[in-house]
């Protein structure tokens, strides 16, 4: 069997031809940057090779100054973990669905959509899946400046 | 919920929920259903939402411990100690080795009481009561000794950011290794009467059935899956703390149904009790605790453990601030919850309960409280108060018999 190391040795040999950057945040981790567009095909690739299992799919409002998000898909095999970071643009975040590879993508992306605003193309639920029904549109909690005062008062106002 | 059944075209929807579809936690689900038999089926979740991964945010590291303890009242260990993991490799420290020590049995104890409750209620759900009520009595012994080390039934409060809280003293290790005798003895006796009761058979075997490659396909971890021939388990694949010295078995099952999750399960419990076992007799000495920064380098970090459900995954960013940019928390049951909505197509509408409960999702239970009434309470009503009449475990005794 393939120690850590190897593992991700192998992975990043995997995703060479979409990889736009690659860097080893610490031990037993690889991050690798992919564009958007080629996200289907990265997955497709680990999923083919039976690397791991996609075990996280975070999101990450790195703020409106910054003006970017973040979808990271986290991979895991063994003691090794993958993540896939895809850069998005704060304005119209778009990706596509991978729920034609992996299935149970579904939830993740519901709920990525949910709380960050990121449009999920493709994915075949959209409905709410944590947040209530009449949550007010465009209004997504974890990005960094929602403000949770506002929505209490429209809340109250609202009896 | 009084919602009426709706009609779509010669099929039906039933709504259950979301108050307690089969547990006493809210979901809710919509199956189809052509006659008795289920053809679709659709949760919503978010009935116990709380917004906890946006106030992690806005609170230090020290308060988020306690915070992130409060996501689930059954393996609030798991989610202090994984949290704690994650926070000390940002910050490079490590915790002692008695630490990581306690903090295994302390999740260990976890997993029995987990299982043990879940093992009530997936009998109860086959309407084999008998069993639910036994092994929740048994169970108490594995709540009192957590009970015992910790001060707390629930939320155990055992992890401090580089250690643990309380020590384990050789009264304590001997009470525990009394408990495991004894709890040794009951599951022995439940695993036979799970795997020769021919009424519970009849409700188990068979049903649910999911294929390791359906398993695989959809994301199915923990018992779910290692019922169904997945041979996954954090605590042997990216061995962490006190993991690294006593080794889990891994406990699969090849038939993929009820039956396989409940054996799973049970074997489970036994090789957890000797695991406390084995760490209790050689618990190394030293420090509890090692120092730790208020504020936590920049930086992200992964990390994992094997909750009582199966893989727990959190993802810690940090500014180096004295409170986290983010924090992403991955339960097992989202994953698992997937597998109930492929498996229900196909089966029984009186299957559901069953399938339902046998991802064993994750469900609150309630804290209890217990005050006594102490020596010269009335008569003074005011400072005079002495100890109490009985010990704690006077007390539990005389009522528990």
């Amino acid at each position: 069997m393939m120690n850590t190391e190897e593992l991700l040795a192998a992975a990043g040999a995997l995703l060479e031809p979409w990889t736009v950057e690659k860097t080893t945040p610490e031990e037993g981790r690889v991050d690798i940057v992919v564009e958007a567009d080629h996200l289907i095909e990265a997955v497709t690739a680990l999923v083919n090779a039976k690397w791991g299992y996609l075990s996280a799919l975070t999101g990450l409002d790195l703020g409106p100054e910054a003006g970017r998000m973040e979808a990271l898909y986290h991979f895991c095999h063994y003691a090794a973990v993958l993540t896939l970071r895809v850069r998005l643009g704060r304005e119209t975040p778009v990706l596509p669905t991978v729920c034609g590879v992996i299935p149970s993508t579904s939830f993740f992306e519901r709920e990525l959509s949910e709380m960050f605003g990121i449009t999920v193309e493709g994915t075949p639920n959209t409905d709410h899946l944590f947040l209530p029904d009449n949550w007010p549109t465009d209004t997504y909690p974890l990005r960094k400046d929602f403000d949770a005062s506002a929505l209490r008062a429209q809340d109250e106002n609202r009896g | 919920m009084t919602q009426p059944v709706e009609k779509k075209g010669d099929r039906f929807i039933i709504p259950i929920g979301p108050q307690h579809p089969a547990l006493k936690e809210p979901g809710h689900f919509e199956f189809t259903v052509d006659g008795e038999m289920v053809t679709d089926a659709t949760v919503r979740l978010g009935y116990v939402h709380r917004g906890i991964e946006k106030g992690v945010e806005s609170r230090n590291y020290v308060q988020n411990l306690y915070m992130l303890e409060r996501i689930c009242g059954i393996c609030s260990h798991t989610h202090a100690m994984v949290y704690a993991m994650g926070v000390e490799k940002l910050a490079g420290v490590e915790a002692p080795p008695r630490a990581q020590a306690i903090r295994l049995i302390v999740a260990e104890l976890e997993r029995i009481h987990s299982h043990m409750l879940w093992l009530g209620v997936a009998a109860h759900e086959a309407g084999f009561d008998t069993l639910f009520m036994y092994s929740w009595r048994d169970r108490e012994t594995v709540m009192d000794l957590l009970e015992a080390l910790s001060g707390n039934r629930v939320n155990y409060s055992a992890n401090l950011l580089g250690g643990v809280k309380f020590d384990i003293t050789p009264d304590q290790v001997k009470d525990i290794l009394e408990g495991m005798a004894f709890l040794e003895e009951r599951n022995r006796h439940y695993l036979e009467v799970v795997m020769n009761d021919m009424l519970l058979l009849g409700r188990i075997r068979g049903v649910g059935t999911m294929s390791k490659a359906d398993a695989e396909r959809l994301g199915a971890i923990g018992p779910t899956g290692r019922a169904s021939g997945v041979a996954r388990d954090v605590r042997l694949d990216a061995p962490y703390g006190a993991y690294r010295t006593f080794k889990p078995v891994l406990m699969l099952a090849e038939t993929g149904d009820l039956e396989g999750r409940f054996n799973v399960r049970l074997r489970e419990i036994m090789d957890s009790i000797r695991l406390i076992r084995e760490a209790v007799t050689a618990l190394p000495e030293g420090e509890l605790t090692t120092r730790m920064p208020r504020r936590i380098k920049e930086g992200e970090t992964v990390s994992r453990v094997e909750a009582p459900r199966g893989e727990a995954f959190y993802f810690i960013r940090s500014n180096g601030s004295e409170m986290p940019d983010r924090i992403k928390v991955r339960t097992p049951t989202i994953f698992n919850m997937a597998t109930v909505l492929t498996l229900a197509r196909g089966h029984q509408l009186a299957d559901m309960p069953m399938i339902l409960v046998g991802i064993d999702p994750c469900f609150s239970c309630n804290d209890r409280m217990v005050s006594l009434k102490r020596q010269g309470e009335e008569a003074a009503g005011g400072d005079a108060v002495a100890g109490p009449v009985m010990t704690w475990n006077e007390f539990r005794k005389a009522v528990m018999r």
